[in-house]
């Protein structure tokens, strides 16, 4: 007995168990995978998988009736994208929506949470109105919007034309049909990011503010001096998001008209959409494929833009 | 910490939430065995627009001439959705109904490429049918070693529709034999529209869109998109250059109300009177009197199609390899198509017979609604004179594509050879 | 990849790290500063909160009146005697009953599963020593911010092959994995609960499996809670997925409103019934426990 005792635990003449203690020191190493299997097991089929495989796929001729049918194509589906216009086109409109729905959104959802960090009453209930339109899908804020911006009968028209106005095309008119479809995106998420702002603008120290009022600093000079820089970090985060949230989208445009080409010019297609339209519509899956990897190259560099400019200039205050 | 502690209530709450969810996912699982060994068989139907089956009361009849039947249909209003969906499912295996519909346009998409995937109803004995139904609808559903991939329903030999009341208001004359004679070619039908426009009640205009007169009008021909040996010849085919350029010329003096078919707008338009005429085949008549509604009743009329006689549209039935009840799946299809059931539909519905006993039955058929127009005859003599189409795997999606560029033509004043080169890019991404 | 993954342990954000008891005490410190809002900032975001609600006032006027009334000019703004009606046609005609069943499986499920899935990871990135742990960690926060949209072919591709399209098991699978999750329930876990607990756990002897259930859930809750509710809404929210791998005969919510869209026959009040009722449940969430979802998201969630 005492012979085994000083062997190593797990000797393999031995057919007697190893002692407790050997078993739980082995399990107290091997157990944190345990952990994390659950989840890096669905990760790894639904997660990464698919997000590598896309690149694979995207070399291929692949048709949705036949998944699993696969011919070589090499770059084919990468230049048949480039020679399309349509697909420039989408590109185009990606930026073009990008840039009108997130810029109006993230400039009223700062001024929103300047006043929300206010001293207010019922500030609980504001705070939670105007997170109401981010609790709505997609789905179901376009379908309302699209109603209101009805060409004869939609409510938004008859309002301008109250004022003189219109009537506006908003499914047909390049910028009318973009104004519109950014509305939707502008409606659903410029309540949260009030509310990011708000949590960021909170964190900031309030020496800072007592500082600037010793100085004599006005609300406004405040703002720019105190608020403005403290939040830069959130405010990145929030540009970084929207980026990403912009180079997808997706629902809006589609429901809009319930078109899947966004408009009779496509004149409100997304890439998001437009992958749609080769995957689902023409059921060209190796082509969608080389969209979606087209997506996460933008997305990558215009985060690495993003991070990029933000970096310099805070190097620049910081020589200031 | 307010949060921290309001938090810990909301996880009973959440969590009750969730359980439920998960307690109804396995439960929920089970249920859906379709046939019992007590006889009991439900039947999935799964149909695109508005085939009027339910509607006529035709499902009814059936489970009752079939005890232990039951029928059950799910239908998507966009055939494109639909079609989509039944390719992922064809390709993916789960939910695919006892039947499915399949449209004309894509019917030869099924022959060519998936004909694997449908069941030979041969098996069961459809070849006898063979005679019962119009020559073309049937070939155009058998396969290359003479499968038959699905039974006709409808066809859709067009006519043209028209409000009496507009028209009168406007002082043209709603005598349909008149009329059909004014508009026996497209010239005289823009002629009219011209005529019309100058004294049009309200804001109305004379036609709906121009995609839906572009349709009908390439409905008129023989070749459309593809040649026999199933090359894409959409680009050089003079007939379709010429049902663009009226269509264009429609679109540019005016005479469209800029609508886009099947919108919202455009079902809103039918209540509202904002067209005089809509080019209709038979298929239409059940959509028109389920938009414009009892209000509508008698201020429609039908009357010949400008430039002769002309089909589009038309569905077919078809039980993919992968539905559970194969054998009554058929059996409901067979009955659904035969004369008898298709005459009254016809009656019912206005789809038109393919089957040709039903479309002798109907011949004296008229409709009340239409100012009591004789559509048995109008649609009959439609059927009889339109041409034989040769049908392409693409049909659907490049037509789509032209019509779109037309609306562009209409709605944004784009060039007409602007417009056509985007069909053109459009219809590139589709066969690439 | 690098652009998007950062350092584990330096999120993009200060407002993303759940640390709790800190932002609160900030707040309360700051709170005798603040200054008293006035009248113009009370009208602004009266405005504001207007603009936020009228479109679903809007969807309830809609909802309640026929389509004809929709034809109208000028509109009506107020609600009509339809509604009851209106519901009928778009259960019968959509079939929001199922949908709405399918998606509070489907929901329900995700965010059981996504919950579980998460703490337990959660808690080993926080408090378990392994092998590979760093790595591990810096490929979930890579992934954060890539759009699960982009994976979207292969999935397909991988559900076809399992002959999954059409079932609900091809949108709840998928649907489990919160690379921001696991993230959230690390940094949560790192903030609130205490090494000594569990080394002291640890020395009267209680197994890792024990240290988890009694003392690592029980902190770990208000965590849950608000990864819970998150994403329940993102869930049943959902669209792009969904709308590929299920159809109209097995929908959820969301492709039922899809469909709605779609135009042929529906009249416009038929369908603004359809959103109201797909939307009530969230709605009913949010109404319940909607300060504890402004709370989480201050904590700093990430959109989706």
């Amino acid at each position: 007995m005492t012979l085994t005792a000083s062997a190593p635990p797990a000797s393999p003449k031995q057919a007697a168990p190893p002692r407790p203690g050997a078993v739980r020191r082995a399990w107290q190493k091997f157990s944190p995978y345990a952990y994390i299997a659950p989840f890096f097991t669905l990760f790894a089929a639904f997660g990464l998988f698919p997000l590598i495989y896309t690149a694979f796929v995207s070399l291929y001729r692949v048709e949705l009736q036949t998944p699993g049918d696969m011919q070589w194509r090499g770059l084919d589906n990468y230049t048949a994208l480039l020679s399309d216009d349509y697909f420039w086109l989408s590109l185009r409109n990606t930026f073009t929506i990008g840039v009108l729905s997130t810029v109006p959104q993230l400039v009223m959802a700062l001024g929103l949470a300047h006043l929300l960090n206010y001293k207010l009453r019922g500030r609980t209930f504001l705070r939670t109105a105007m997170l109401l339109p981010y609790a709505t899908s997609v789905a179901a804020a376009t379908l309302v919007f699209a109603q209101l911006f009805g060409h004869d009968f939609g409510l938004v028209n008859y309002v301008l034309g109250l004022v003189g106005i219109g009537p506006v095309d908003w499914q047909t008119g390049t910028v009318a049909s973009q104004v519109a479809v950014s509305t939707i995106v502008i409606w659903r998420w410029t309540g949260y990011n009030a509310l990011i702002y708000l949590a960021g603008m909170q964190s900031i120290p309030s020496e800072l503010y007592e500082a600037a009022e010793v100085d004599g600093a006005s609300r406004w000079r405040q703002f720019f001096h105190v608020t403005l820089p403290g939040l830069r970090p959130t405010i990145v985060f929030t540009v970084v998001v929207s980026t990403i949230g912009a180079t997808q989208l997706f629902g809006e445009p589609l429901l809009f008209e319930g078109s899947i080409s966004g408009g009779i010019s496509h004149q409100y297609q997304t890439l998001g959409l437009y992958m749609y339209e080769q995957g689902w519509g023409f059921f060209h899956l190796g082509r969608a494929a080389a969209v979606a990897w087209v997506m996460f190259l933008l997305i990558v560099v215009l985060v690495g833009l993003n991070a990029l400019i933000a970096r310099r200039r805070s190097r620049k205050e910081a020589v200031r | 910490m307010p949060i921290a502690r309001a938090a810990k209530r909301a996880t009973v709450r959440l969590g009750a939430v969730a359980l439920a969810g998960a307690l109804l996912a396995a439960c929920g699982g089970s249920s859906d065995g379709a046939s019992g060994a007590d006889g009991k068989v439900t039947l999935t139907v799964d149909l695109f627009g508005s085939f009027g089956y339910k509607e006529a009361g035709l499902y009814a009849e059936y489970e009752k001439l079939n005890p232990g039947v039951t029928i059950k249909q799910t239908d998507t209003e966009d055939e494109a959705d639909y079609w989509k969906s039944l390719q992922t499912r064809l390709a993916g295996g789960g939910g695919l109904a006892d039947v499915q519909g399949v449209e004309v346009g894509r019917i030869a998409s099924v022959v060519q490429q998936q004909a694997d995937k449908f069941e030979d109803l041969r098996k069961y004995g459809a070849d006898k049918l063979e005679g019962e139904f119009a020559e073309a609808k049937w070939a155009a559903a058998t396969g290359a070693n003479g499968e038959v991939l699905g039974l006709g329903t409808d066809v859709g030999p067009e006519a043209m529709c028209y409000r009496t009341d507009l028209f009168a208001e406007a002082g043209l004359p709603t005598d349909r034999a008149e009329l059909a004679e004014k508009w026996s070619t497209w010239e005289g039908y823009l002629q009219l529209g011209k005529q019309y426009k100058k004294k049009a009640p309200g804001k109305s205009a004379w036609l709906d869109s121009v995609g839906s007169l572009y349709s009908v009008m390439i409905g008129q021909e023989k070749e459309r998109y593809y040649d026999t040996s199933g090359k894409l010849i959409w680009e050089t085919n003079p007939a379709l250059k010429e049902a663009w350029n009226t269509s264009v010329e429609a679109a540019r003096s005016g005479l469209s109300a800029e609508l886009d078919q099947w919108s919202p707008q455009w079902n809103q338009a039918f209540a509202a009177g904002s067209f005089a005429t809509l080019p209709c085949p038979a298929w239409m008549l059940g959509y028109i009197k389920g938009q414009a509604g009892e209000a509508g009743k008698g201020k429609w009329d039908v009357a010949a199609l400008p430039g002769g006689a002309g089909n589009w549209g038309g569905s077919y039935l078809a039980v993919p390899r992968a539905a559970e009840n194969k054998e009554e799946a058929y059996k409901l299809i067979a009955w659904l198509t035969a004369p008898e059931q298709q005459a009254k539909l016809f009656q019912k519905h206005g789809s038109f017979p393919s089957a040709t006993g039903a479309i002798e039955k109907i011949a004296d058929a008229k409709d009340p609604y239409f100012s009591n127009a004789p559509i048995g005859q109008i649609f009959g003599d439609a059927a009889k004179a339109a041409p034989v189409q040769v049908l392409g795997v693409h049909d659907q999606n490049v037509s789509q594509q032209i019509t779109n560029a037309l609306s562009e033509v209409e709605r944004k004043g784009l060039a007409p050879d602007k417009a056509w080169r985007n069909a053109k890019k459009g219809v590139a991404n589709i066969t690439g | 990849m690098t652009a998007l993954a950062g350092p584990p342990t330096a999120p993009p954000e200060p407002g993303t790290r759940p640390e709790l008891p800190r932002r609160s005490r900030a707040r309360r410190s700051r709170a005798g500063r603040t200054m008293q809002g006035g009248k113009l900032a009370y009208a602004i975001l009266i405005v504001a909160v207007l603009v936020s609600a009228f479109p679903f006032y809007w969807t309830i006027v809609a909802a309640s009146r026929s389509n004809a009334d929709m034809a109208r000019v000028p509109p009506s703004l107020l609600p009509g005697p339809n509604l009851m009606r209106n519901f009928e046609a778009v259960l019968e005609e959509a079939d929001i009953g199922k949908a709405l069943l399918n998606s509070l499986i489907v929901s329900g499920s995700i965010t059981l599963g996504t919950v579980l899935c998460c703490t337990l990871a959660g808690f080993a990135f926080a408090k378990l020593r392994f092998r590979g742990r760093g790595a591990l960690l810096a490929v979930t926060v890579g992934t954060m911010m890539i759009p699960p949209q982009l994976g979207v072919i292969p999935l397909f591709m991988l559900i076809a092959e399992l002959q999954w399209v059409n079932q609900l098991q091809a949108v709840i699978l998928p649907g489990l994995v919160s690379a921001f999750g696991v993230f959230f329930m690390r940094q949560y876990l790192v903030q609130s609960l205490p090494d000594e607990l569990i080394e002291a756990a640890r020395v009267d002897g209680a197994s890792t499996a024990r240290i988890f259930w009694s003392i690592v859930v029980p902190v770990a809750r208000p965590g849950m809670a608000v990864l819970g509710l998150l994403t329940f809404m993102a869930a049943w929210n959902d669209f792009f997925w969904p709308i590929v791998a299920l159809s109209s005969s097995e929908p959820t919510v969301q492709v039922a409103l899809r469909q709605l869209g779609g135009g042929y026959v529906h009249d416009q009040s038929v369908i603004m019934a359809g959103t109201l009722l797909g939307t009530l449940p969230v709605l009913l969430v949010f109404g319940l426990l909607g300060r504890q979802i402004v709370g989480g998201i201050m904590q700093g969630a990430v959109k989706g």
